[in-house]
């Protein structure tokens, strides 16, 4: 674990610097429409994220965290700029390819953790998996292997409404990595949790992602992701900016 | 593998429960309408249908069977020497009062011939013995008229047309659409008893054709030599007799109407409930497309659960109808539900739900997906 945070704006970590970007947005700009009026709310960010790299995303509510983060995560297209996800340029003129992009490349972490209240923890896991293309055994042994890689294994047949919150995160992490994506997202995830269920929620995010090589964007209000980020970005009126100062962690 | 569609509908029993009951409600009221509907109808033309005759002569225009209006019963000599007739009679239907030992009349619909077991009619007895008919002023009245008539017994009497008659024996199942019960009387009493105005008069003539001989050939010249009468085949006759009620009635449209509110009721419930299911689940729906799910992996999930719904809910109305149709029996209503209804019921229940589901598919087909990231 690095003792200091790296606060890097610009300068793209060593791991970067040296290897592909698994995921990279150049000159991203994004604007909706409200009324008449074209409402700009990225303006040209750029951003690329190594395989194995944790990078958190920082910026106060409507700073564009939340579009920069679907547009990551092909969920929105950019009004202009370029997106690669696992070396696949994101086509905005193709629009039924986000899917494709989204199954095969992206896994998603939750502020809500949105798992589905009906299944329990290991058929969250295993349709997410079904709907990604595995189906029978495979699905089956992939799922049984997150919910282990997550220390869950003994509340597989647990519906949500019987998990903690901590618990649920880490099935939703469970799922997220369960097809083992290259880059994976997550929204606030530690925002709905208590200080302790949080920095185990983070350990596991640190170990996962350097076991397993994955990316990971994290898009926070919470001063703890520092402790296991690569680098802090900051984002603010849709541009990134230096990250606010580091606070003290809780 | 995990069916999402199923456990939904599992996790939400209630809201299933109430799809389903709305499901059943449609398909029992469809099943009840439809197969009432039949079961009046089969009254239209029962009798058509079990007399064992290939052609009817009626008068010109004659409506239905009930509505019968008198030729001379001498044509039937004519018919009867017509090449490939094998056997020609007179048939007299007519409207009859009775009175009741409360003091009540009310009507009777009387079916007269010479030789009742040569045309298979009464088709079922109860008890009497057909050939007793024709020795002297007896009836056989169908049991189903003890609702109007009140309990009735072999061996008792009734004044029909101011005349006594003994009760033979009681039939089964000879019932007529305008729900005035049958009885079954000698050709002659009944031309007696309708007074003057069917003395020397039929109302039908059936006929039999010898096996193998050309039907289509013997009713051209029965035509010919009886030109101010009509002639069907039974199945015609039949089909006209349904005809006319379902026309002249009412009762067609009526049933329609019926069968359309069902099924829009059962739309309705379906559509709606599971329309507010989505909008309960539309975060779940956000989080399968943004996991990499389309449009087609969510209509799945929809359409499965419309289908499921369907399933069940035609299973439930299915088996409250059926248990309805002794009930009904227990009144005097035939409920009459055959195959092909109940799986053109079937389709259309799955049919329909699907339609139903797609009102919700609209919704989420058109969700961002981007929802998933708001708290």
């Amino acid at each position: 674990m690095p003792t200091a945070l790296p606060l890097a704006l610009a300068p793209p970590s060593p791991a970067v610097a040296s290897s592909r970007p698994v995921l990279l947005a150049e000159r991203v700009t994004k604007s909706f429409r409200d009324g008449r009026e074209e409402v700009p709310v990225l303006s040209g960010v750029d951003l690329a994220l190594a395989p194995g790299e944790i990078v958190a995303l920082e910026g106060p509510s409507g700073s564009g965290k939340t579009t920069l983060l679907s547009i990551l995560g092909c969920i929105l297209t950019p009004t202009s700029g370029r997106v690669v996800v696992d070396g696949e340029e994101v086509d905005p003129r193709r629009p039924g390819r986000l899917p494709e992009i989204r199954k095969r490349s992206l896994g998603f972490v939750f502020q809500q953790y949105n798992l589905f209240p009906a299944l329990s923890a290991r058929e969250n896991v295993e349709y997410a998996l079904q709907v990604k293309g595995q189906r029978g055994g495979r699905a089956r042994d992939a799922a049984a292997r997150s919910l282990a890689a997550v220390g869950l294994t003994d509340r597989a047949d647990f519906l949500p409404r019987d998990l903690s919150g901590g618990q649920k995160q880490r099935v939703a992490i469970a799922r997220a990595i369960a097809a083992e994506p290259p880059v994976l997202l997550a929204d606030e995830p530690t925002a709905n949790l208590d200080t302790r269920a949080g920095a185990q929620v983070l350990d596991l995010f640190r170990d996962l992602v350097r076991a397993r090589g994955s990316a990971l964007v994290i898009v926070t209000h919470d001063a703890n992701v520092r402790r296991i980020a690569d680098r802090v970005i900051g984002i603010r009126d849709g541009r990134i900016v230096a990250p606010p100062p580091a606070e003290n962690p809780t | 593998m995990p069916n999402l569609a199923l456990r939904n509908l599992l996790h939400d029993r209630l809201r299933s429960a109430m799809t389903v009951a709305g499901v059943a409600f449609a398909v029992t009221l469809v099943f009840v309408q439809i197969g009432l509907f039949l079961g009046l109808l089969d009254n239209a033309s029962v009798t058509i249908d079990r007399i064992d005759a290939d052609l009817w002569v009626t008068s010109r225009n004659t409506p239905n069977v009930d509505f019968a209006h008198g030729f001379p019963e001498t044509l039937v000599q004519r018919v009867r020497s017509v090449p490939g007739v094998a056997r020609a009679d007179n048939l007299l239907v007519q409207f009859l009062n009775v009175a009741l030992p409360t003091g009540a009349e009310e009507g009777m619909l009387v079916y007269g011939l010479e030789d009742f077991a040569r045309w298979g009619l009464p088709w079922k007895l109860e008890s009497g013995d057909l050939e007793d008919l024709r020795r002297g002023d007896f009836m056989i009245l169908d049991a189903s008229a003890e609702r109007r008539y009140g309990p009735f017994a072999p061996g008792d009497y009734r004044e029909v047309m101011g005349y006594r008659l003994k009760i033979l024996g009681r039939s089964l199942e000879a019932l007529s659409f305008t729900t005035s019960p049958i009885a079954f009387i000698d050709y002659r009493l009944v031309q007696r008893l309708a007074g003057e105005r069917m003395s020397g008069r039929t109302t039908y003539i059936l006929v039999r054709a010898e096996p193998g001989a050309d039907l289509a050939a013997i009713r051209a010249e029965i035509g010919a030599r009886l030109p101010h009468n009509d002639v069907y085949t039974a199945a015609e006759w039949a089909r006209r007799s349904r005809g006319y009620w379902i026309a002249s009635t009412g009762i067609g449209l009526n049933m329609y109407i019926t069968v359309f509110l069902g099924c829009l009721v059962g739309v309705v419930v379906v559509a709606q409930t599971l329309y507010t299911s989505t909008m309960e689940h539309l975060k779940e729906f956000g989080t399968v497309k943004a996991i990499g799910g389309s449009n087609l992996d969510i209509y799945r999930i929809l359409g499965l659960q419309a289908l499921l719904a369907a399933v069940v809910g035609f299973a439930f109305g299915g088996g409250i109808s059926a248990a309805l149709a002794p009930a009904m029996a227990s009144i005097g209503l035939k409920l009459i539900v055959p195959t092909g209804l109940t799986a053109a019921v079937f389709a259309g229940t799955l049919l329909l739900c699907l339609a139903a589901s797609f009102v919700s598919f609209r919704k989420v087909a058109a969700i961002d997906p981007a929802l998933v990231f708001r708290a």
